[in-house]
């Protein structure tokens, strides 16, 4: 990891630009410029759409979704996220041969420090965006953009474990078919939680 | 970084009561203050705290690998033999995590120092993440702050998309959320979690920990209508769930967990002298070393602290002058680290320690907790934070 620059942020704004809670007060509580959030106003309703990925901002701008500016800023912030390398084989002995590559002009103009540098090969940025409805009729549209994680690993490909769980399960219901007389139907609770009452650090 | 007296905001209480945060004052004594702020300036916020949050979390995934390839460094972090194979299977797997907080010590000059990692269940995210953002907005909307004043603070932000990350993972984009019966604070950070996890798309039922039933022949554990739980946020330790009733069942049952098992390994203090094992020297470790039966008395300048330890319970220091500090607790069973013993600092009578917040893999934001001891406890207060 000596080999990383480390990314350097691009929104010198390092704050949301806007929260809201859902149902947790009796209020969403939004503080926006021009939208004035009326007191008893709920998020009712949330959906995504589904994330799309893009090779290019032009290609974003292109796809007629999202404005040039949200197009232009997602793509810089995934280019910010993305490892980068001082040279070529530094980034080829973690990502493998011929994986990497030197940013085009559009990615190098797009991300802060410039230089030379090497990084994996981008499949695209995914963008979504997400649509809340409130009980007043009102939406609120924000855009968002992967990567939540760094690419270390496929992160999410863990149900490749449920079949090695039916087996396990078999096995336990062997073993406890052997060893007590039981209701099957009997559930047990109380197992997990009851040694302390408070756990936060 | 400076501390910067300040008027309160006009009827934040009530606000405060509106917004579910409900434990602003615990047992008559405050919690959450803003009479004052911590004031940073960008640099220090990006370059102190920020970047290095952001190496430190990448030399905490290396470690994180080497443990789960090595039965030894397992053995040494006292985690129970039939944990293993779930911890490396959560990992092998790419199981996502939510998030985690580092401790710094940082006086606003020269490397922040990682005091520890708070990787499994950290607290104090409804604060940092919502009420702190708050603040600042009414702050500036009310003249208290400048116009251009901003905050090291996209934690919501980033959960939004952490939880949907994990949402199109699940089934029937259900997660349930759970904690154990009897603290208000734990119960509304986790519906703090259930809120954002409902704004990122997802169901999110409840149900508490002490409730989450175990039945014959069930591939999943239970919810309170015999229905099969698939996925689950605890607000409740590793180390103690495996040691629990249903501890042994764990790894049968097919259920997932948030935190997943592998945070077992970086919730456990053994993580730091791990870490200077490994990267000895790093500007923002502390030399950290397990204790063991040849070691001396606690000498000055050191501090002891439990593998199991939380809200600074079990931790003894004696300071470089011979002062000695320590908080009583529950954590005597378990094995101890050393750490050499690294100034907070000091404002008036309150020493300032810094929570460092990572989402998913980026570093996202701050809270500041203060404490008129040496020793951060369940009781310190809450000091908002701006970037003037």
């Amino acid at each position: 990891m000596d080999t990383h620059n480390h990314p350097a942020h691009l929104p010198r704004r390092k704050r949301s630009a806007r929260l809201t809670l859902a149902m947790m007060g009796t209020s969403a509580f939004g503080l926006t410029a021009c939208v004035e959030s009326a007191p008893d106003e709920h998020v009712t309703e949330v959906s995504f759409d589904e994330p799309r990925s893009f090779q290019s901002v032009e290609e974003c701008v292109a796809a007629n979704v999202y404005t040039r500016s949200a197009c232009e800023d997602a793509h810089a912030a995934s280019l910010e996220s993305v490892p980068r390398f001082d040279t070529l084989e530094a980034c080829e002995a973690e990502h493998g041969e011929g994986a990497c590559t030197a940013p085009t002009e559009e990615q190098a103009q797009a991300t802060s420090g410039g230089g030379s540098w090497f990084m994996p090969a981008m499949m695209g940025y995914m963008m979504g965006s997400m649509l809340s409805n409130t009980n007043r009729g009102r939406s609120i549209e924000r855009v968002y953009q992967e990567p939540v994680y760094r690419n270390r690993q496929n992160q999410g490909n863990w149900n490749t474990a449920s079949t090695q769980a039916t087996q396990r399960v078999n096995q336990r219901n062997e073993a406890m078919r052997s060893s007590v007389v039981q209701n099957r139907q009997a559930t047990t609770r109380r197992g997990l939680g009851t040694r302390s009452a408070s756990w936060g650090s | 970084m400076l501390r910067v007296d300040i008027p309160e905001r006009k009827e934040w209480k009530a606000l405060a009561d509106e917004l579910g945060f409900h434990f602003h004052t615990i047992d008559g004594a405050p919690y959450w203050k803003e009479d004052a702020y911590y004031q940073f300036t960008l640099e220090q916020v990006e370059q102190d705290i920020e970047a290095p949050t952001e190496a430190l979390h990448e030399m905490c995934m290396e470690l994180v690998d080497k443990v789960c390839h090595s039965n030894a460094l397992m053995q040494r972090l006292a985690i129970p033999e039939f944990m293993w194979d779930t911890i490396h299977n959560s990992w092998k797997t790419g199981q996502p995590h939510l998030y985690g907080r580092m401790d710094f010590a940082y006086t606003g000059n020269g490397p922040a120092k990682l005091l520890e990692l708070n990787y499994d269940t950290p607290t104090s995210l409804y604060e940092a993440g919502f009420f702190q953002w708050v603040w600042l907005e009414q702050a500036i909307e009310q003249g208290i702050l400048p116009r251009q004043a901003d905050q090291y603070n996209s934690i919501q932000e980033r959960l939004i998309n952490a939880m949907a990350h994990l949402g199109d993972r699940l089934e029937r984009r259900t997660l349930y959320f759970s904690c154990v019966k009897g603290s208000d604070e734990e119960r509304a950070t986790v519906s703090y979690l259930q809120d954002i996890a409902l704004q990122a798309g997802l169901n999110t039922p409840f149900i508490y920990t002490d409730d989450i039933g175990l039945q014959p022949g069930a591939t999943h554990f239970v919810d309170l209508d015999n229905q099969p739980i698939t996925a689950i946020f605890k607000l409740y330790p590793w180390e103690e769930m495996a040691d629990d009733a249903f501890g042994q069942q764990l790894p049968l049952l097919d259920t997932h967990w948030f935190e997943p098992p592998w945070k077992a390994i970086l919730s456990n203090k053994g993580i730091l002298p791990l870490l200077w094992e490994h990267f000895e020297g790093h500007p923002n470790l502390l030399p950290a070393f397990f204790e063991n039966a040849n070691s001396p008395p606690l000498p000055a300048g050191w501090v002891r602290k439990p593998f199991f330890s939380r809200e600074g319970s079990n931790i003894e220091l004696i300071t470089p002058s011979g002062q000695r500090e320590a908080v009583d607790g529950p954590y005597t069973d378990s094995p101890w680290i050393r750490q050499a013993y690294h100034p907070m600092p000091r404002f008036g009578d309150n020493h300032a320690l810094v929570g460092s917040w990572v989402v998913g893999d980026r570093a996202c934001g701050m809270g500041i907790r203060e404490d008129m001891g040496r020793i951060t406890k369940d009781t310190s207060c809450f000091i908002p934070h701006a970037i003037v």
